[in-house]
């Protein structure tokens, strides 16, 4: 099965194939599905109808003139801007700073950070709820950017990368009179690089797909986020017109999908990352 | 060598202090309050303190309970599939051959499609004239109304979940597979093992860390599921598809009883800890052959 031997392995791609081809069909298959509906009008939710055509674009034409799709595409695009700035930034702080440095506490805030991972998230989402309606925030950008803004999953890459640079170029510059500052923007940032990468990325995803808190969190239709705004849409039609909702789920899964095509490595080894803790 | 300047360290830690402290452990704490109370938010100053009622509450109340067992449910019918056919996938696609790449890819393109167009999607194929009904019909299959029928709903919900998580955990899989010696498959051919004396005595205990990271990762994500219903079922039919998040989500956000569901809240959080804490046991500890 892992066996590395070439001539075992050729023996039984035949049979390998047999039931991969399936499986990959079955997975890619709904993805298919929902871009042919979006472009067959006159297809309803029928795939046999949608392969027959005609083909053509009112669908998402509809989707600009007669939902906002045009005013969620930029709120998500405005919020994953803002939230994956923010969580490179304060990542590569905190990381660094838990990973290298000592501060009073430094095992409580690493504490904090691990039971922040393991948590199931919706645990909190009342009292996250309460804090942000406290604060004044509710139906606002800043309710849908500031909760997600340190992420604790991004510190955690962050910290473990750090733990396993070399320190040598950090204390030859200290020695060299670098002020603190100066090495953490001028030497540990750019060798952060390909970590931050990775952070990135994965708050791209993660803020581009979130559904719970910004339903609970955001009111008004003129902020609401291309998922939130795509499943009030399928509520609200009375009768559902799928080739509709089949353009705009296309057009929120093609950012996703064009990130992943472009960062493969980078989101495969964060996800590693994440298991090896 | 100086020292490290304590104003630094405190202002490159301050975004963590000021997120964990204003959106973690405040919330955490103030929700573990709130649920000894009867808080509303539309008379915040009148909440009393109430004591184990909202608990007691939720243990006698059928929703909660339908709510838990339907949330079991999907568990324990989503968890060994998911997990035996990520593995079967990893173990399909590790060793190199052409258009390895492809499979890899094309099985977790799911994992990063939002939930709700999955959802969205899997609503169209499910429906009653759907494309899933007209295959099963020209196979001459029973095709039932999957979403509004109350012995098919969850079962359609969780079919999806193991399409749509399968590939993710593959992935987290590929890297334990990776990580085990070649050494001791070459060895073990030596002496003459078969692929499946390798699997189960080599491949299966070395990979038993990331089986326990899969199982507990998928059990607490499983006890999240939201979206899928809100898009999908709403809960229904008859409450059927109404799993704890759900039911949190309309107590607190429908119903405005704040005080209850954040003792609901802290009930899930119990839950999800306990079954970390079994298969951290089960799977972790050493087992009878281990």
């Amino acid at each position: 099965m892992s066996d590395s031997a070439p001539a075992v392995a050729r023996g039984t791609a035949p049979y390998r194939a047999l039931w991969l081809a399936p499986v990959l069909v079955a997975m890619l298959l709904p993805s298919v599905w929902m871009v042919a509906i979006s472009i067959a009008p006159e297809a309803g939710n029928s795939f046999a109808r949608a392969l027959r055509g005609p083909f053509g674009l009112d669908q998402y034409r509809a989707l600009f003139s007669s939902a906002h799709l045009g005013r969620y595409l930029l709120n998500s695009a405005v919020v994953a801007l803002a939230v994956v700035s923010l969580n490179v930034v304060t990542a590569a702080m905190v990381g660094y700073t838990l990973g290298r440095r000592r501060v009073p506490g430094d095992r409580f805030w690493t504490v904090g950070i691990v039971a922040t991972l393991m948590l199931p998230k919706q645990v909190l989402m009342i009292p996250l709820y309460l804090v942000i309606a406290r604060l004044h925030l509710l139906d606002t950008y800043a309710a849908l950017i500031l909760p997600f803004a340190v992420d604790a999953f991004g510190i955690f890459l962050v910290r473990q990368y750090v733990e396993q640079l070399p320190i040598e170029l950090e204390e030859a510059a200290r020695v060299d009179g670098a002020s603190d500052w100066n090495i953490f923007l001028t030497i540990v940032v750019p060798l952060m690089r390909p970590v931050l990468a990775v952070v990135a990325i994965q708050s791209f995803l993660a803020s581009w797909n979130s559904f719970l808190y910004p339903l609970i969190l955001v009111d008004s239709d003129r902020l609401r986020t291309l998922p939130v705004g795509l499943a009030l849409l399928s509520q609200t039609e009375h009768s559902v017109d799928w080739g509709f909702l089949m353009a705009g789920s296309t057009l929120a899964s093609i950012p996703v999908l064009a990130v992943f095509m472009a960062f493969q490595r980078q989101i495969l080894s964060g996800l590693l990352a994440g298991s090896e803790k | 060598m100086r020292a490290h300047s304590r104003v630094t360290s405190w202002t490159l830690l301050s975004p963590w202090v000021f997120a964990f402290g204003l959106f973690g452990l405040f919330p955490f704490l103030f929700s573990f309050a709130a649920s000894f109370t009867d808080y509303s938010p539309i008379r915040a100053s009148e909440a009393r303190f109430v004591g184990l009622a909202n608990y007691a509450r939720a243990l006698h109340e059928p929703a909660f309970w339908s709510a838990l067992s339907n949330t079991a449910l999907f568990v324990i019918g989503t968890i060994p599939f998911t997990t035996a056919l990520a593995l079967a996938l990893a173990l399909a696609v590790q060793p190199a051959f052409r258009g390895r790449t492809v499979l890899r890819v094309g099985f977790f393109v799911p994992s990063v499609v939002s939930v709700v167009v999955l959802s969205l999607v899997f609503k169209g194929l499910y429906a009653a004239d759907g494309s899933l009904n007209t295959l099963l019909r020209a196979l001459h299959l029973p095709a039932p109304d999957w979403l509004l029928d109350p012995r098919a709903a969850l079962p359609a919900i969780m079919a999806m979940d193991v399409w749509s998580a399968s590939g993710y955990y593959m992935i987290i899989f590929l890297a334990g597979l990776e990580a085990i010696p070649r050494e001791l498959y070459e060895a073990a051919r030596l002496e003459g093992a078969s692929s499946w004396d390798c699997f189960a005595h080599i491949t299966l205990p070395l990979l038993r860390p990331t089986l326990l990271f899969v199982l507990v990762v998928n059990t607490i994500r499983s006890l999240q599921i939201f979206a899928e219903v809100f898009v999908m079922t709403h809960g229904g039919p008859l409450g059927r598809t109404t799993t704890l998040v759900y039911y949190l989500y309309e107590q607190a956000f429908s119903r405005f009883n704040l005080g209850y569901a954040s003792a609901v809240a802290y009930l899930l959080f119990l839950l999800s800890l306990m079954l970390a804490w079994l298969q951290l046991k089960v799977v972790g500890g050493r087992g009878a052959k281990g």
